[in-house]
């Protein structure tokens, strides 16, 4: 069985990196959780971020961030639901439950 | 122990020493994400057999 | 046992959130270290400063590279050779942000 993966993000420029790791990583079976933080959270505002939410098994943001990013967190971002609008907490969670872990 | 550094970027000088400090008679290698289509498929192999991956700026 | 999370924060822009980043993993009952490279923080909120502190009050540290901060924030000073020996025995390695564009 393949290995679990977890990303933390935390810069706005690397969504082709999380797409394509993404994409390779449920290619091979894994189970891929990823949370952005901080001006990661401008990524939300991709255009292939719903997709990435559909591909990947558990995607959750930062809310906190994302109000100091100037977004309202009323305006939930599509292909998250209120509850991926979360803290650090998420972060922790990959820690501790994921097998592999990257920063982006 | 089986590192592999990942460079997001051109490493400057600090991030190569320090990169080079924590690899020091490990089993390490290297991926460049830099590039215009970074093998994706061969990363992640590359991180389910490492312990340790460093995502470096 | 707890996991040990060492964070290199080498942009002025993204260094404040990645203590407070750091803050969420200590509360996570890991053991959270910071290391401010190369930029000197001005203009620290009291709310910063206390994410500081917390991390202290865990048994974790922001340490620097930079004289200023060790002036006046009281952060340990500490050399990239320093930096790199601690990050030998850290669980996980987090290069937060980008890095800043100017050579450093």
């Amino acid at each position: 069985m393949a290995k679990s993966l977890g990303i933390f993000v935390t810069s706005p420029q690397n969504m082709r990196h999380i797409m394509g790791i993404t994409r390779a990583a449920k290619a091979k079976g894994s189970k891929v959780k990823v949370f952005f933080t901080w001006y990661g959270v401008h990524l939300t505002k991709c255009a292939n971020f719903q997709t990435l939410c559909e591909l990947a098994d558990d995607v959750s943001i930062c809310v906190d961030s994302y109000k100091k990013c100037g977004y309202d967190p009323a305006d939930i971002p599509k292909g998250l639901e209120a509850k991926d609008m979360a803290t650090q907490g998420q972060h922790g969670a990959i820690i501790e439950d994921y097998d592999c872990y990257l920063t982006l | 122990m089986k590192l592999l550094n990942v460079y997001r970027s051109e490493p400057n000088d600090d991030t190569k020493k320090l990169a080079e400090i924590v690899s020091e008679g490990r089993d390490a290698e290297s991926f460049d994400l830099n590039v215009e289509s970074p093998d994706y498929d061969t990363l992640v192999d590359k991180v389910f057999a490492a312990d340790q991956t460093i995502c470096w700026w | 046992m707890s996991k040990k999370v060492g964070f290199l924060l080498a942009n002025k822009e993204y260094t404040l959130d990645g203590t407070r980043s750091a803050l969420g993993l200590a509360v996570e009952n890991m053991y959270a270290y910071a290391y401010v490279l190369n930029n000197e923080l001005t203009d620290v909120s009291d709310y910063h400063k206390e994410n500081i502190e917390w991390i202290r009050d865990m048994e974790g540290e922001v340490y620097t590279t930079v004289d200023a901060n060790v002036e006046n924030l009281g952060m340990p000073k500490i050399t990239i050779e320093e930096i790199g020996k601690q990050l030998r025995d850290l669980d996980y390695i987090i290069p937060y942000g980008i890095m800043r564009s100017d050579k450093s």
